[in-house]
């Protein structure tokens, strides 16, 4: 597989480390009530769509950058990559 | 100066180089090296009056030079203050930034030859990247032979392959390998 | 001999070659089925199953009979098919799948038992008795199965791997993907062309056609040239693309010397990774047969195939050159082969065509409406048997071509869940929607047969898939081709009562479709299992449409309707070795080497692989006999005076930045940021799910800068896991990481003498206790000005120091260790006696740290910070891990010579040994030259309330139990006096 790198281009896919749904960027907030409950599904609970998927995929022999790919699982294409670090500054931009 | 005898990170007194056919492969020892990383809101810096390049770029000017390495991060390069505390100096260039030093961190072989298909066919027997990511001024990470390198493509005749100083004996076998196996019109 | 006048063979060079013992002779361009043929050998091996007499079937890498052993001795290649095997002079092959000679197998017996040997045979037959599988049925058949035998040896020739990128991919070098090729090339695209013969040019080296008035080899020469003179074109003759992977990757074989007797300095075959943004697949047809009885005998081959040996290799397909040659076509194409051989004064009894409406295309016997329906010659063809109009006459024939229409190699478009679909017109499957994007079938491959509509097909697709690049393409002019569209009957097998073969290399008759289709085994997939068919090492290339339509007709169905058969990666056999590629022994992976590796091989250290690095274990002393007398000397030396072990192996990250205090904080399970300037604090990480995960030191240079440890085996995840918290979880810190484990050499300095030593290396630092106490600190200079990192530190639980230096020092710090502390009894120690130290100390390393325990297990739960949220904090309260009350504690054996071994079960005494009575288990274990017996570490049921207690370590796989007692996990020094000192 070909990674699109936003900032390098494509680049192979065995330059990285995958690791899963991006919906572990979402860490839950430690001070709420339910903290336990909400860390149980953020540890042990995702999707595993067979379709789009965002999932985390770190450039390890690159730049190390943690990119939030989109990529279709039955596919195998790829909708688009972008660099984590801008993802998660611009959600908490929105919030 | 310390009374302390440094050792070439292939173990030996002088660096080693070895011709295989019109190219040429040369570990180079004095050159020192630091990072440079910005803080949080930080311009970038123009240590010794070099401009940061952009992504995947490399720059040089007057034995001074620089690689992109990551968002906000770049691997200065000095020739022949390898046993200076390079890293002070650079420090004092880019105040303010994060500055670490990788002198020894790294092992530098300079890969030469007049002729530049000589290098991409090497290339392409090492690392799977677009010969357009090796073109002049560009430097890039990637994976050889299981390990992490960087190859800064220096000059048309020029590339350094940077790998991790304790895999020097490892790299430098998989170079020569692929070196000698290339052939001769190549 | 049958060697005819012309072909594309270097005459003016001859070879010697060895075929079964006997000489024989060839020509550079000739494959070793040529060259044989040439001899007059139509015998060439044995099939599978019945070892019926095989010849050469087809002229390429579809070949299902002629399969030799090639070469000899740990060069011996078997399976190979002589087809595509390039004759070099001293060749030497032997046939295969026979015991005794080739004209007299002894196994041919299995012909007469064939009805045995019926479709689902082996699951009919080795059911039962049970028992008898592993002793007879198993040794039976592995003995009697297997086509070639291996060399057994190991293989001497180096293996490569490569890297290539272009625009555009050209998968095969005939008319399409030459046009293809020349049109890219010309339009300055980067391309690749590949083709797995070793010269370009498919068809059109084995076709009789004129293009532009000359043989099409001088087109096809003049276009290789002109594409080798490119810079953007990389020609890859002897190259097959086998596989498309996602994004426009594509394996491929590129057989570099396997054309040579011996490879010399060049590798065997190099494996191409081939990335391309655009891919034509130009890989032609293959011809199909028609199934008929007793088709298999040597001489029967492909019509396509007949005409490729007639015109490219100038060899005669009989055994005699006078023996006259029929052909059996269902189509205008077979009829070519007549007129070809006619061409080159071969004697040709005629053309048999079911078609009653068959055309006569020149001046050659025509049966028309008629089927060859029986063959006779026992180790070849003497005579055919033709039925026309319900007469039936047997002729003499040494040879007959087989002309069933031609298939697309469709293979690589159904790579990614592409189907071919069925055309109605050609009777042959085309590559249907879906498949690999970007990759564009083209010429023969798509269905366009004919030279003419072959190369405008090439020049389309080239043209479209620049266009999807976006790179101008310029006018390709072709010569004048022949246009001729080949009618066609749907006509498939010739029924009859004799066994007719459709799979010839694993012996599947129509006789054995049919039972199939009784035995209800009809989809496809189950007649494949059933039969076997297609499960040879020619994936059934020549079979499989034939089989299809048989059981199409059983079925009373439509042949889409019946199934279809795509094709999974490799086109054709891959070596395992080119797979494997690289280096084997020991350059097979990467080794990192530490700063002192050097040192300590001159000082003959017994080294240890962990994980990349090579680390010295112990190093043995003159007299020592057995590894633990090193490993105890080490080990006491460090108690009773100094010790010196390379600890470069940590891993190690530098941390900056306003932030980085908080950063560490979130990281680790307690307090860092709180840590003084010039103080190194012991950190634990946990996992996110509460587990502890790893454990290390962070140092604090200054303000905003600090410097954390990891374990060596977890340096890089942990620092994948630090890149992950500082990109995707806290990006608002301002924090920066880099690693820096190799740019320092980092000695550890341990034992009562520790200080004295280092302060003769120091420059001018005042290395007191009050000074630079434990868990202290500092950047400083050694030797005379060297830049250095102290830590006090200790993992042996004695006065200890870490010192780091640039890692070029690292061997002559060693060294000057060594020097300055030979009064104090200095002495390297390595791995083994590193975990001596540290079980008798009880601190965690891999062991304990395993993924599965807790820092409440590890006797470390105060560590975790109930002030603040890191990394695990939340579920490491959660239930079932709060409540774990197993604990690491000391286990010491009762009777002093037994042993405490890593693995065992902790049991009450007379306690039943089962899950249920498990209390836990030991983790690591040593001599201890401190206690002065074997300990142990391990987890226990609230094991810290149990000192004293006697327990049973029972490792039932060995049949050992051993008493032990419970003991603190710290057997040196439990208060921590020395390290303080």
């Amino acid at each position: 597989m070909l990674i699109p790198h936003p900032l390098l281009g494509p680049r192979d896919a065995q330059e990285f480390t995958y690791l899963g749904d991006a919906s572990l960027m979402a860490r839950p907030d430690p001070t709420r009530a339910d903290a336990e409950a909400a860390f149980s599904d953020y540890v042990f609970l995702r999707d595993n769509p067979a379709g789009v998927h965002r999932e985390l995929w770190f450039h390890e022999q690159g730049d190390r950058s943690w990119l939030v790919v989109t990529r279709d699982t039955v596919t195998h294409e790829i909708l688009g990559a972008e660099l984590a670090r801008d993802v998660k500054l611009s959600r908490e931009g929105m919030e | 100066m310390t009374d302390l005898t440094p050792i070439t990170a292939l173990g030996a007194e002088t660096a080693r180089m070895q011709d295989f056919g019109v190219l040429r492969i040369a570990e180079s020892t004095d050159l020192a090296l630091a990072s440079l990383s910005l803080r949080a809101g930080q311009d970038a810096p123009t240590p010794f009056g070099l401009t940061l390049p952009d992504a995947g770029g490399w720059a040089s000017q007057d034995g001074q030079a620089a690689f992109w390495t990551a968002p906000g991060q770049w691997m200065v390069e000095a020739e022949g203050r390898a046993v200076e505390d390079f890293a002070a100096a650079l420090k004092a260039e880019a105040p303010g930034c994060s500055i670490t030093e990788q002198t020894d961190g790294w092992v530098t072989f300079e890969i030469t030859s007049e002729r530049a298909t000589s290098l991409e066919a090497l290339m392409q027997k090492l690392v799977n990247l677009d010969p357009a990511c090796l073109s002049c001024g560009t430097a890039a990470r990637t994976g050889l032979e299981h390990m992490s390198v960087y190859l800064i493509r220096r000059s048309d005749t020029c590339l350094a392959v940077m790998g991790m100083r304790t895999l020097a004996d490892s790299l430098w076998h998989t170079l020569a390998t692929a070196a000698a196996r290339l052939p001769s019109e190549a | 001999m049958t060697r005819l006048s012309g072909g594309l063979i270097d005459r003016d060079t001859t070879f010697a070659f060895r075929f079964n013992g006997k000489t024989y002779k060839g020509h550079p361009g000739d494959t070793l089925a040529s060259a044989l043929l040439a001899n007059g050998v139509q015998l060439m091996g044995r099939s599978f199953k019945y070892h019926r007499p095989r010849g050469v079937f087809s002229a390429g890498s579809e070949e299902p009979n002629a399969m030799v052993e090639l070469r000899e001795g740990a060069r011996k290649e078997p399976n190979t098919r002589a087809t595509v095997a390039e004759l070099y002079d001293g060749l030497v092959a032997r046939s295969q799948n026979h015991v005794g000679p080739l004209k007299y197998d002894l196994l041919a017996l299995n012909d007469l038992f064939a009805p045995f040997f019926a479709a689902g045979f082996y699951y009919k037959t080795f059911m039962w008795p049970r028992a008898f599988w592993e002793k007879l049925y198993e040794p039976m058949i592995r003995n009697a199965a297997g086509l070639g035998r291996l060399s057994m040896e190991a293989d001497p020739d180096a293996y490569d791997k490569g890297f290539l990128h272009c625009d555009l991919l050209v998968i095969g070098g005939g008319a399409a993907g030459l046009a293809a090729a020349l049109t890219a090339g010309r339009s300055g695209a980067r391309v690749i062309l590949a083709d797995e013969d070793f010269q370009f040019g498919g068809r059109l080296l084995a076709e009789s056609h004129l293009l532009d008035e000359s043989p099409a080899p001088e087109w096809v020469a003049k276009t290789e040239e002109e594409l080798r003179s490119f810079p953007n074109v990389r020609i890859l003759p002897r190259t097959t693309v086998f596989g498309v992977y996602d994004h426009g990757i594509y394996g491929a074989v590129e057989r570099v010397s396997d054309h040579l007797a011996d490879p010399g300095d060049q590798v065997r075959q190099t494996l191409w990774r081939i990335t391309a943004k655009r891919a034509i697949l130009a890989a032609g047809a293959t011809e199909r047969h028609i199934p008929f009885a007793n088709n298999d005998r040597p001489g029967v081959m492909l019509a396509g195939a007949m005409r490729a040996y007639v015109n490219r290799w100038a060899a005669g397909p009989t055994h005699k050159a006078d023996d006259p040659v029929a052909i059996f076509a269902n189509n205008d194409d077979g009829h070519r082969t007549a007129l070809d051989l006619m061409a080159k004064g071969v004697p040709v009894l005629g053309v048999i065509d079911p078609r009653a409406d068959a055309p006569q295309l020149g001046d050659y016997e025509l049966f028309a409406g008629a089927v060859v329906d029986e063959t006779k010659g026992r180790l070849g063809l003497s005579s055919i048997r033709v039925t026309q109009n319900g007469k039936s006459q047997w002729h003499r024939c040494g040879a007959l071509g087989v002309a069933g229409g031609w298939n697309p190699n469709v293979h690589l478009t159904s790579h990614h869940r592409g189907r071919p679909v069925w055309d109605e017109t050609l009777l042959a499957f085309v590559p249907g929607q879906g498949g690999p994007s970007g990759l564009i079938p083209a010429g023969a491959a798509a269905g366009n047969g004919s030279t003419a509509a072959a190369m405008k097909s090439g020049v389309e697709a080239a043209k479209s898939a620049l266009e999807q690049l976006d790179i101008l393409s310029v006018s390709t002019p072709l010569p004048k081709a022949e246009d001729d569209a080949s009618v066609q009957a749907a006509f498939w097998h010739v029924p009859g009562k004799g066994r007719a073969w459709v799979d010839f290399q694993n012996d599947v008759t129509v006789k054995d479709i049919a039972l199939a289709h009784k035995e209800n085994m009809r989809p496809v997939e189950h007649l494949k299992r059933w039969t076997t068919l297609g499960m040879a090492t020619d994936q059934g290339k020549t079979a499989n449409i034939s089989a299809l339509a048989v059981m199409a007709e059983l079925a009373e169905k439509s042949i889409p309707e019946t199934g279809t058969t795509i094709f999974r990666p490799p086109y054709t056999g891959v070596s395992l070795s080119v797979l494997g590629g690289g280096d084997t022994g020991a350059d097979f992976r990467p080794r990192r080497l530490t700063p002192t590796h050097h040192w300590a091989k001159a000082q003959d250290a017994v080294f240890v692989e962990v994980g990349p690095w090579m680390r010295a274990q112990y190093f043995p002393r003159p007299g020592e006999v057995h590894w633990r007398e090193s490993v105890d000397r080490e080990a006491k030396a460090v108690r009773a005076g100094v010790g010196l072990c390379d600890v470069t192996t940590l891993g190690k990250v530098d941390v900056q930045g306003a932030d980085a205090g908080e950063f560490l904080n979130r990281l680790y399970s307690n307090m860092m940021g709180t840590l003084a300037v010039g103080k190194v604090r012991y950190g634990l990480m946990l996992r996110e799910d509460g587990h502890a995960y790893d454990d290390g030191t962070c140092a604090r240079l200054t303000e905003d800068h600090y410097v954390v440890t990891t374990t060596t085996a977890n340096a890089g995840p942990v620092y994948r896991n630090m890149e992950f918290a500082r990109q995707c979880l806290w990006s608002e810190l301002d924090v920066q990481l880099i690693s820096t484990t190799d740019a320092w050499a980092q000695i550890a300095v341990a034992g009562p003498k520790s200080r004295a030593l280092l302060e003769r290396i120091v420059d001018d630092f005042d290395l007191s206790n009050e000074a630079f106490p434990f868990m202290g600190c500092a950047e400083l200079t050694i030797c005379g000005g060297l830049r250095a990192r102290l830590f006090r530190i200790s993992f042996s639980g004695e006065l200890a120091y870490e010192i780091a230096v640039p890692a070029r020092y690292g061997h002559a710090l060693m060294e000057r260790l060594m020097e300055k502390g030979a009064d104090l009894g200095v002495t390297p120690y390595g791995t083994e006696a590193l975990g001596v130290l540290r079980i008798e100390k009880g601190h965690a390393a891999g062991a304990e740290l395993n993924g599965q325990t807790t820092a409440q297990m590890l006797g470390l739960g105060r560590m975790v910070s109930q002030k603040k949220d890191a990394i695990g904090a939340i579920m490491s309260r959660r239930e079932g891990l709060a409540e774990d009350r197993r604990r690491l504690v000391g286990l010491k054996p009762v009777d002093p010579a037994s042993t405490v071994t890593p693995g065992a079960h902790l049991f009450a005494e007379g306690a039943a040994r089962s899950m249920e009575t498990d209390q836990g288990w030991i983790t690591s274990a040593a001599f201890s030259p401190h206690v002065g017996s074997s300990i142990g570490l391990g987890f226990l049921e609230e094991g810290d309330a149990r000192m004293g207690e006697i327990l049973v370590a029972a490792n039932p796989l060995e049949g050992q139990e051993t008493r032990v007692e419970v003991v603190s996990a710290h057997f040196v020094d439990p208060e921590g006096v020395r390290l303080r000192d």
